[in-house]
């Protein structure tokens, strides 16, 4: 027993000995960059987005001998966390690729640098200006938008509904049709609309149609008329039309369509190249449309636009700071730009981009960025966060029918003024 | 992709045992020194007790010491979101801080003394049928019998899988649709439940979670407690004619409590201080209605910022589980086996 | 000796009943118990073969209207992408040797402590005890950020060194517990009579007690493997280096914001899960006798 341990030990020894000591020996820039892209989704190509950053960063380095690249990876959440604890201790990375909404927090942590910094204006005006403004917070840019979009859209499976409804009325007249019992068990299993009913995201499409919007600048506006309307209709969808089923989250509507067991479903522009696979063709003819006009308003439903940026953190020493300037003007190309497009169904950010072909020809991408025009920008203040908040638990009492719409939006404004004002302390 | 290459499982290994020796040699040094300082030099009776325990002493008190009282610092600050950098530290903060634990919602809807029933709630209710469920399957299992060694390999599953794994696949067998339980529900003539949406249920979902997760590990105390009782005290009270339920009673219960005691006690911390479970499971919705004090207090720090804040409350909490595990030690004679031994 | 046979050998006392019908009894009653055992067994194992059925199936969607175990189209391609396409036996990898690494200085640390909480009865004893028992009761993430900035200005963020320095201490306090519990039942005639002949008092420890306390130390080695195995806040945040990652970081990156390649997700799962089932079913002789929690008296 003992000589094993010896003998261990000395093997153990040994094995450390030999370790190279090169590792100190030559002296190369390392950029630590932040994405929150992962392996969740495999493009057209069969590459995930995580893939393809890191293939950009190996392409960048060849024309950049000495600069390496470290990609990290990162649930949102935890990107956001993660930074917020690594700039305070000191010890963070380089670039950060992440959503618009992080610009709002991290700008009043005073974490990242405004954008101005880093490139003239000249370069930062060759984007589209919704694109911009998202991330624009007491007169400056704290961001570089990769791609604009991340809405969401009326997607619909051609095989059970020719064409897209026109406006709600349509919307649950088709609905209730399409929502059937195929098995005579008494339940659906087919349905006419399918979302994810409990997320705020996906019900801010229908607060705008309504004419409502959660934040008037930093100002919470969440018990209106427009909310209690949309909590009524999104209610009625589930307990009045049953058009959509009794309890939904993103999978289950996923599932669901990507199954041919919905006629449409709401989802956003991050989903479509899963719906462009063999595997799923089987069942679904994809179409793409706008969310149907709110007939008692005649507006469009105004899903929330975003993006993913290039963020700075504000530490990061000056020769670093040319390098990732290259890096990041090499991945805002119109030529990388298409590549997003075309294997992720990105839209680019960059106002040349748009104008391709790819964008105008194809009848997908088309339909995205349709819906696109009718969005309207998602607040980067961090007060949306408080909204978000506010929205949740209450948008959940409705949906368990738990909660009259005029209680549910009273209760938001009360919790989002009070969330705001703890936030403030 | 990165592929395993020698280099990179060279470079891990060469970090991780340069780490284990130096770990071996900081302790040997250490019990030099306190051997030469307490035993040689001091001539201390209980010298080499204290040596042995000296290592193990400092790693615990570097690794609680200074972050409870970097803690305790945060907790008399305003650190927040406008004042992530530049806080300010002060009496006055504190007291505020603390106020506010008990003043306003620690989220939005919930209060802290909501939160502090449901967590006493969710702790009591896990903690009652880890030990009845431990207790059950650990006597069927405590005889001669055929399959014994599958069935406790099998029982034991649920605490062998990775709980974010656990958490994960329980999350769909309670979906509405999909779910294995309501498809179980609806077969025996029930109505499907709506696990997600409805607070109620969401809440039992949870609990439900977590009692399959943690009955195995009582199920093991618990059968090793009772293979530790002599066969004689039965023989004996047979002869009495003693029934089943008064050799349990009388026999089991009592010589298993030196085993249950500190087993209930670390269930207890344990479950009172469990993230895992309820925020992957529902993440503390719907309507924060499954939210228990430590899912609140990360999100209060991680989702709302409030640093200063959450460290007082993190006090609080400590300080409540602190306060309920003495009373239980008191009113059950504790560890009494602990102390004497 | 079976079940039965004990029933009837304790026949002769109550004697009055036929046979027969003790031994129906005793049959159904066997039976009852096994059939309960049965089912519990497939609640335990249930959710778990349900992640394998995942894994298996083809596509990417999480959820199925299918019940089945067995999926339509059963394939090993998650399992190859997983192992082939990504970064996944580096995540397995770096997990195995943190986790090692743990368990060894976690015993290292805690068996000497146990002893002597054992064995001496010196003052400030059942302080200590208490202080360890403390130590479990701080809410998770409360030490989270003040740790965090420990091991920046130490320089140990982006090494293995920080994070199982972290692990091995913070299982200490259980090990210690479970350990002492175990010397406990060890009869201390065993020691003293080694000391009277002479030896020294830690030799005794090592030749003597150590040996004896296998289940004990192997216990509280799986406890220390598994908290290691599983830690995700702490990696986290100390870990910024994809050749570094540990799965449950690596597995992070498998999901995006909305979307997951659930099979992919789930072979992953199951891959994880197997080498603690090996050690729970490897430690399974020692479970049972080494789980001591305090000290058990007679």
């Amino acid at each position: 027993m003992k000589r094993v341990f010896v003998r261990m030990l000395v093997s153990m020894l040994l094995l450390a000995m030999i370790v190279p000591l090169s590792a100190f020996a030559q002296k190369k820039m390392t950029i630590t960059l932040w994405t929150k892209e992962g392996e969740g989704e495999e493009g057209l190509g069969g590459e995930t987005i995580y893939g393809e950053i890191v293939n950009l960063t190996k392409k960048f380095s060849q024309t950049h001998p000495g600069v390496e690249f470290e990609v990290v990876s990162y649930g949102v959440e935890d990107l956001r966390q993660n930074f917020q604890s690594a700039a305070f201790a000191g010890a963070g990375p380089d670039l950060l690729w992440t959503v618009s909404d992080h610009a709002g927090p991290f700008e009043a942590m005073k974490l990242i640098k405004p954008v101005d910094e880093v490139f003239d204006k000249a370069y930062i005006d060759k984007f589209v200006k919704p694109g911009i403004e998202a991330v624009e917070l007491g007169g400056k840019v704290w961001g570089v938008p990769l791609n604009v979009g991340n809405h969401l859209m009326l997607i619909y499976n051609k095989n059970l509904i020719a064409n897209p409804p026109k406006d709600t009325d349509e919307l649950i007249k088709v609905g209730m049709e399409l929502t059937k019992d195929l098995d005579g068990d008494g339940k659906p299993d087919q349905y006419g609309l399918v979302y994810n009913l409990n997320e705020p995201f996906f019900f801010a499409p229908w607060l705008g149609g309504f004419g409502g919007w959660p934040l008037d600048g930093t100002e919470p506006t969440l018990n209106t008329p427009a909310m209690v309307n949309a909590l009524q209709f999104v209610q009625d969808l589930k307990f009045k039309h049953k058009i959509v089923p009794m309890e939904c989250d993103y999978d289950a509507a996923d599932s669901l369509f990507k199954e041919g067991k919905a006629a449409m479903i709401v989802n956003g522009d991050w989903s479509l190249s899963s719906y462009l696979t063999d595997e799923v063709k089987k069942k679904v003819d994809l179409g793409i449309a706008r969310i149907p006009k709110v007939t008692e308003t005649g507006l469009w439903p105004s899903p929330m636009t975003s993006g993913i940026y290039f963020m700075f953190p504000e530490y990061v020493s000056d020769d670093k700071i040319e390098v990732i300037k290259d890096f990041v003007e090499y991945v805002c190309s119109e030529e990388v730009q298409l590549m997003f497009l075309e294997a992720h169904m990105r839209l680019p950010a960059l106002e040349e981009a748009l104008t391709n072909p790819l964008v105008t020809n194809d009848p997908i991408i088309k339909g995205s960025s349709d819906q696109m025009v009718v969005g309207k920008p998602m607040p980067t203040v961090p007060e949306m966060r408080a909204a978000w908040d506010a929205i949740r638990p209450n948008q959940e009492a409705v949906m368990a029918g738990k909660a009259k719409p005029e209680d549910a939006a009273k209760a938001m404004q009360e919790a989002c003024e009070n969330l705001i004002r703890e936030m403030k302390k | 992709m990165l592929p395993l290459t020698w280099d990179i499982m060279v470079q891990g290994l060469s970090e991780v045992v340069k780490l284990v020796l130096l770990v071996a040699t900081v302790v040997i040094i250490l019990e030099a020194l306190a051997y030469l300082i307490l035993v040689k030099w001091l001539k201390l009776k209980n010298a080499l007790a204290f040596m042995l325990i000296l290592p193990a002493l400092v790693g615990v008190a570097i690794l609680i010491l200074y972050p409870f009282g970097f803690n305790i610092y945060l907790a008399f600050s305003n650190m927040s979101m406008y004042r992530f950098k530049e806080f300010s530290v002060g009496l006055k903060y504190g007291i505020g801080n603390l106020l506010d634990v008990f003043r306003v919602p620690v989220l939005q809807r919930v209060t802290f003394f909501q939160l502090f029933l449901r967590t006493f709630l969710w702790t009591v209710i896990n903690v009652v049928f880890h030990v009845l469920g431990g207790l059950f399957l650990a006597i069927l299992l405590n005889r001669p019998m055929r399959g014994k060694a599958i069935y406790r390999t099998l029982l034991v599953v649920p605490w062998a899988i990775p709980q974010v794994i656990a958490a994960l696949a329980w999350k769909c067998e309670f979906h509405y649709q999909y779910g294995f339980v309501n498809i179980l529900l609806e077969k025996l003539g029930f109505q499907s439940v709506q696990w997600m949406s409805d607070p109620f249920w969401a809440f039992v979902a949870v609990v439900i979670v977590n009692i399959w997760l943690g009955i195995p590990f009582m199920m093991v105390t618990i059968l090793g407690g009772l293979q530790s009782i002599s066969p004689d005290y039965y023989d004996a009270a047979q002869i009495d004619g003693a029934s089943g339920w008064q050799q349990f009673r009388f026999i089991t219960l009592p010589l298993l409590n030196p085993i249950l005691t500190p087993a209930i006690i670390l269930g207890v911390i344990w479950t009172f201080n469990n993230f895992n479970v309820i925020y992957l499971v529902t993440g503390g919705g719907p309507m924060e209605g499954t939210d228990i004090l430590v899912t609140s207090l990360y999100k209060a720090v991680f989702e709302f910022y409030r640093y200063g804040f959450g460290a007082a409350y993190s006090l609080v909490i400590f300080l409540f589980l602190l306060v309920f595990s003495m009373i239980y030690l008191r009113i059950s004679g504790g560890f009494k086996g602990a102390w004497e031994a | 000796m079976t079940h039965m046979q004990s029933q009837e050998t304790t026949l002769p006392k109550t004697g009055f009943p036929t046979y027969s019908r003790t031994r129906r009894k005793a049959l159904l009653k066997s039976a009852s118990i096994h059939l309960v055992l049965i089912v519990a067994c497939v609640i335990a194992v249930y959710p778990f073969l349900r992640v394998v059925s995942i894994s298996l199936r083809p596509g990417v969607s999480l959820l199925s209207t299918s019940l089945a175990l067995i999926p339509e189209g059963a394939t090993l391609d998650n399992y190859r992408t997983l192992i082939f396409d990504k970064d996944f036996t580096i995540w397995l990898w770096n997990s195995l040797i943190v986790s090692v690494a743990t368990v060894l200085i976690g015993l290292l640390l805690a068996a000497t402590a146990a002893y002597a909480f054992s064995r001496w009865k010196f003052p400030g004893r059942r302080q200590g005890l208490v202080f360890l028992l403390l130590t479990q009761m701080l809410p998770p993430g409360m030490l989270l950020l003040p740790i965090y900035i420990m091991v920046v200005r130490l320089n140990l963020f982006n090494t293995y060194t920080g994070m199982i320095i972290a692990y091995s201490v913070g299982s200490v306090p259980f090990s210690i517990w479970l350990l002492k519990g175990y010397y406990d039942t060890i009869p201390k005639e065993l020691e003293e009579a080694a000391l009277v002949d002479g030896a020294d008092p830690l030799i005794t420890f090592y030749r003597i007690v150590l040996p004896l306390a296998a289940p004990a130390l192997a216990i509280a080695g799986l406890f220390s493997f598994m908290t290691a195995w599983n830690e995700y806040m702490m990696a986290r945040v100390m870990l910024q280096k994809a050749s570094m990652f540990t799965w449950p970081l690596g597995f992070q990156r498998l999901r995006d914001q909305f979307t997951t390649q659930w099979g992919i997700f789930s072979a992953a799962s199951v891959l994880v899960a197997i080498p603690v089932m090996l050690l729970f079913l490897y430690s399974s002789k020692w479970l049972i006798s080494g789980l001591t929690l305090g000290g058990l008296k007679e």
